[in-house]
């Protein structure tokens, strides 16, 4: 059976890839549906959901669109947690596999760099950072992926040591090849499966950290995000708590959606390389 | 001048507080075109040897000389190139390459690391290479896992000779095949040494198949020379006890089947 095929028989991968489908066609129709700025006044203040149609889920304190911000906040949700796990993927294989792969001196430097990231919690560091640097998207991104990315380097450098001493790293080195050669086209790409099988949970982690810290006011502030949306809905959480429980019911799903459909990916994969 | 002078070559282990001599001073020589053969049983520091020899781990003690040079003074690039000269197969043909490696792409490392052919060149030579050893051209674009035992054991001999070396190391190269898939590559490895003149350090337990292949044979013990000579002397008439038990443990059916083999390859 093809991978494909084996992963849409999996009921909870196909529910995640509907979930993440759903998101993304959010995220990349946003403009389309919902032109001009998402936080401009739209109606009436506090307008509760599905009592006027032009306006389906209501406006929020300020009588800007729920439905406008929420589609917008895919977006910034999406990007983010999209840009920071694939920014700690990278610097966590490329550490792993340098410390792993070298060996001595350049392991022990690099290793005990991780042990004092991961010694730091890594919502704090996200928060130290932000409040230094100040808000901005690349900086969330960065924030989160300075937190996150010890994991992936861990796991890299595990997978590298075992596959050092395989023979075909010695061929190589008869080859000729330049060690930085071996451990980037040799090293690196057998030492991946692993690595991205953790993608899913890191890219569900970025997200639910990038909407804490817009829920604590350090998103960036000229954008719509669904944390931000919740912090804001937070003020009048008695009068009208949709403007908390509809942004939440949206970060349930996508945290969902990732790790349901990676998941899937990682058991297909699996499976598949169990039997070749 | 010989072309490769091991002198006193000494790699100890060191397991708790004892030190255990993988290697333990061992000195040879190989001819430009001969092949000598290491033997000895499990442990006895053949692999090793053959390892020092590459550089692929480093000597406690001892002196290489390759080419008429001292080849344990070589670091980085310098290492790098001369490596070219020196070339190894391995036992195990699947294990030896990346996994996700194509037989082009396994071909055209070596032809690219030391610049021996230009990138709109080199298809030519990884085809010329194929049927150097024996294989078709088409076999190229065909991942590693995909061809048979036997054409993996060639490509890795293909890949050995790419960079036209003087030496080979072949550790065990043909022990992991069947019968009469060893006895072909046996015949190609003496078909390349007669045309290339190519020396080679031929690694096997297998005393029937040093008996028809190498010139010279070392019977090691324990990281120790047991026994040196010519390889039909020695293992006809062995002197030492080591040497007396390696015959004595190899199959009848074995040594019977081998006399065949070398028939075939006259």
């Amino acid at each position: 059976m093809s991978p494909l095929r084996r992963f849409l028989r999996t009921p909870e991968a196909v529910t995640g890839a509907m979930l993440l489908a759903a998101l993304i066609a959010m995220a990349l129709s946003a403009s389309l549906l919902f032109p001009g700025d998402p936080q401009a006044i739209a109606g009436p203040a506090l307008l509760p959901p599905f009592q006027d149609w032009s306006l389906p889920l209501g406006t929020d304190r300020l009588g800007r669109d729920v439905l406008a911000e929420l589609f917008h906040g895919a977006r910034t949700s999406l990007a983010v947690g999209l840009a920071a796990a694939a920014a700690a993927l990278v610097v966590g294989a490329v550490v792993g596999t340098l410390a792993g792969f070298a060996g001595g001196l350049v392991d022990e430097v690099l290793m005990r760099i991780t042990d004092a990231f991961q010694t730091v919690p890594s919502f704090l560091l996200a928060l130290a950072f932000v409040s230094v640097v100040g808000p901005s998207l690349g900086v969330v991104v960065i924030a989160i992926a300075l937190g996150t990315w010890t994991g992936p380097a861990r796991v890299a450098r595990a997978e590298v040591l075992s596959i050092r001493e395989r023979d075909y790293v010695a061929g190589a080195r008869v080859i000729g090849m330049h060690p930085l050669a071996i451990a980037f086209r040799e090293v690196l790409p057998n030492a991946l499966p692993p690595v991205l099988a953790m993608s899913s949970v890191i890219v569900a982690a970025a997200i639910l950290t990038e909407a804490a810290l817009s829920f604590l006011g350090l998103g960036d502030p000229n954008r719509v995000t669904w944390g931000g949306m919740i912090a804001e809905g937070r003020a009048v959480l008695r009068t009208a708590p949709f403007l908390s429980i509809v942004p939440g019911i949206a970060l349930v799903l996508t945290v969902l959606g990732v790790y349901l459909a990676g998941e899937g990916i990682v058991e297909t994969t699996a499976v598949r390389r169990g039997l070749s | 001048m010989s072309l490769l002078a091991v002198s006193n070559l000494t790699k100890c282990y060191r397991r708790g507080d004892k030190t255990i001599a993988a290697v333990d001073d061992v000195s040879f020589h190989i001819d430009p075109g001969e092949t000598l053969a290491l033997a000895g049983p499990s442990g006895s520091g053949k692999s090793t040897i053959a390892r020092l020899v590459l550089r692929l781990i480093e000597p406690d003690d001892g002196r290489i000389d390759f080419e008429g040079s001292d080849f344990l003074a070589l670091s980085g690039a310098a290492l790098r190139a001369r490596r070219a000269r020196l070339q190894m197969v391995f036992q195990d043909p699947l294990a030896a390459f990346n996994p996700r490696a194509t037989v082009a792409r396994v071909l055209d490392d070596p032809l690219r690391v030391h610049g021996i052919a230009s990138r709109a060149e080199r298809p030519r030579r990884i085809a010329a290479l194929l049927e150097r050893v024996g294989l078709i051209a088409d076999l190229a674009p065909r991942a590693i896992h995909e061809i048979s035992g036997g054409q993996r054991q060639r490509v890795a001999i293909a890949r050995a000779i790419a960079t036209k070396p003087s030496l080979i190391v072949l550790d065990e190269a043909a022990s992991a095949l069947d019968v009469s898939v060893r006895g072909e590559i046996l015949k190609l490895l003496l078909d390349l040494q007669r045309q290339e003149k190519i020396a080679y350090l031929f690694i096997s337990h297998d005393l029937g198949v040093i008996r028809s292949v190498a010139h010279r044979v070392i019977l090691l013990d324990a990281g120790r020379i047991a026994e040196n000579g010519d390889a039909q002397t020695v293992i006809d008439a062995p002197q030492s006890a080591i040497g007396k038990a390696l015959v004595a443990a190899a199959p009848r059916l074995n040594r019977t089947l081998m006399r065949l083999a070398s028939a075939g390859l006259d």
